[in-house]
């Protein structure tokens, strides 16, 4: 009988934003399945499911219980800033990892957290330097009140102005709140080059229906003219936006289900003979996945789930996974990710538009950021220095 | 100009003012993450040999004559690494105008706010520093503005009102403050000045 380790999923599986827990969750039960299932790793990994509600008043009473009653050192899970932040103390009070998988502000850097998502010089800065040469530098921001969208979009700010763009608008809207109407005219007054979209769940749902409605009358809002833009945007919600209403708009991600490449093909592969091909797959199952196997390597080199250890056994070594070739960073905790940026196909989920896949190193605090050299790429000033993806024949020149 | 204005540390120089311990090496850790590279020093610390943009040092062991500045005059932000709060720790280290501090055993959570917050405190001491400095000095010049003003009422037979907007005007013109205009000013200088005024009058 090989040994059981509990592991910790916490997700929000009901209540508000139930398609990414679902995902994240159903994509680390996948790797866990297959690590059982495999005897090269001498261990069980036992599932222990937690789910919050979407209730943030939950996440630290279940947190506790994964720890101190089903003996979890190891917690995959959180979408939420707000819900990270929340069980972050508890975690640390019983020097626990949480294994973090959703793309976030960045701005962290907790002993106890392994950020396997993506940070902001792996998903605002690219998606900027990919938009603006392409669209310009008029930028209408918005966003669910909370830090996600105040600080991607405070980042947002300091890149617009940086490169002598412009900021037409900002505005905010509470959880839940599908109110947009006051934004449609604002965009409708402001004509800005694009949006992007910090909004989360139904707000942002609302957000592409209302755009989508009043394209059907003022040109403007067609994507090809004024893209909404959003950094955690994936398959997984394009049913609940409306096919119709998400066509044409743009999302950056390490992952999109179209992606052509060898390790992804055998993933989905796998992945289709589990679940109907009708659903699609998106960067938090993938994620999941990935994260899950992350894990499941680690305490297999470790030989222990002992958090200490099992650092040892993660850090700067190479995972090949559905998303190419990645490495966690033993100094920031994050995985380095490629990036692509997708451009919403109807059913067909993501057209990958050309961008670089090698995967990008995490920089959770913009040490490295160098905003004159992103001010010269967007400006298209330094033609050497830009790479090719950044100079289509289409490109119009920002002055 | 960069317009960027996230608070980025790369390639500051940081002196940690304490004995190496696991906290200090957490905190090394965490500093190197965010572009800073640190030097632990402890008890002697020289700046010409270890020069410091901001010092952290233990504000349970810290004791005067431990920085080499006079007391309360850090040159550089000074953050307080802390597990004691007995009062007389916490006078202590306000005595030395400590920025910021932070609590041990150090997280990383806690260290970049900590930052943050101790330039933003120190840059607005510094700045508060000057202005107090040049309110003292217009102050203690007090005396010489009021003999030249007395002296352009005395030449011209002037109320003193008008003699004082002649001095300003004058300061002005010579792009001086009215202090340094005033010490300057003698009897002959001032006759000068009334008449000159008297001229532009006439003119005008």
């Amino acid at each position: 009988m090989r040994r059981e380790i509990p592991v910790g999923l916490l997700y929000s599986t009901t209540g508000a934003y139930n398609l990414i827990g679902q995902d994240c969750l159903d994509g680390a039960l996948m790797a866990l399945e297959e690590v059982n299932a495999n005897p090269s790793y001498d261990f069980q990994l036992s599932p222990k499911i937690a789910n919050p509600g979407g209730n943030i008043d939950e996440y630290q009473r279940l947190t506790e219980e994964l720890l101190r009653k089903d003996h979890c050192k190891q917690i995959i899970g959180t979408v939420t800033s707000i819900s990270r932040k929340e069980v972050t103390p508890i975690i640390e009070k019983h020097d626990g990892l949480l294994w973090y998988t959703a793309p976030y502000e960045g701005f962290e850097c907790c002993e106890n957290i392994i950020y396997t998502g993506a940070c902001p010089n792996q998903h605002i800065v690219p998606m900027f330097e990919q938009v603006i040469p392409e669209f310009g530098n008029k930028v209408y921001l918005t966003g669910t009140n909370y830090v996600w969208g105040w600080e991607v979009n405070r980042i947002a700010r300091e890149l617009i102005t940086s490169c002598g763009g412009e900021i037409t608008g900002e505005n905010y809207l509470p959880f839940h709140s599908t109110d947009v109407e006051r934004m449609i005219e604002t965009i409708r007054e402001t004509r800005p080059s694009f949006i992007l979209n910090n909004l989360i769940d139904s707000s942002s749902y609302a957000l592409y229906r209302a755009f989508y409605s009043a394209g059907k009358t003022d040109d403007f809002f067609r994507p090809e003219n004024c893209p909404i833009i959003s950094c955690n945007i994936t398959e997984c919600e394009l049913e609940e936006i409306g096919y119709d209403a998400a066509e044409g708009h743009l999302s950056i991600s390490p992952y999109f289900e179209n992606l052509n490449t060898s390790e992804n093909i055998h993933f989905l592969n796998k992945v289709y003979k589990k679940r109907s091909k009708k659903r699609p797959v998106s960067a938090f199952f993938v994620n999941g996945y990935a994260t899950a196997y992350y894990l499941a390597e680690a305490i297999k080199e470790a030989h222990t789930d002992d958090i200490e250890a099992i650092k040892n056994g993660l850090f700067n070594r190479k995972f090949q996974t559905p998303l190419g070739e990645t490495e966690i960073s033993s100094k920031t905790h994050h995985a380095a990710l490629p990036y692509y940026i997708g451009r919403i196909k109807s059913q067909e989920g993501f057209e990958i538009l050309p961008s670089r896949s090698q995967a990008i190193t995490a920089d959770p605090y913009l040490v490295n950021f160098d905003a004159t050299q992103f001010a010269k790429n967007v400006n298209n000033i330094d033609l050497v220095s830009t790479p090719s993806h950044l100079t289509p024949p289409h490109l119009k020149v920002v002055k | 100009m960069s317009v960027f204005r996230t608070p980025n540390f790369r390639g500051d120089r940081a002196v940690i003012l304490h004995r190496p311990d696991d906290n200090i090496r957490r905190l090394e850790r965490h500093l190197d993450r965010l572009g800073i590279e640190s030097t632990v020093v402890w008890p002697d610390f020289n700046m010409d040999s270890t020069p410091a943009d901001l010092v952290f040092f233990d504000g349970d062991n810290g004791y005067d004559g431990l920085f080499p500045w006079s007391k309360g005059n850090p040159p550089v932000p000074l953050i307080a690494l802390i597990s004691s709060e007995a009062p007389g720790r916490l006078e202590w280290m306000l005595s030395q105008e400590t920025s910021a501090h932070l609590i041990k055993p150090i997280q990383s959570s806690g260290v970049f706010s900590t930052l943050v917050i101790a330039y933003a405190n120190f840059a607005k001491r510094q700045e508060q520093q000057t202005q107090i400095r040049t309110l003292e000095n217009r102050i203690s010049n007090r005396p010489v503005v009021f003999r030249a003003l007395l002296l352009i009422m005395e030449c011209g037979q002037l109320e003193d009102e008008a003699a004082f907007a002649i001095l300003r005007s004058a300061a002005m013109n010579n792009r001086q403050s009215i202090e340094e205009f005033a010490s300057r000013l003698d009897h002959n200088k001032a006759i000068e000045l009334v008449n000159s005024f008297s001229a532009d009058k006439g003119m005008a």
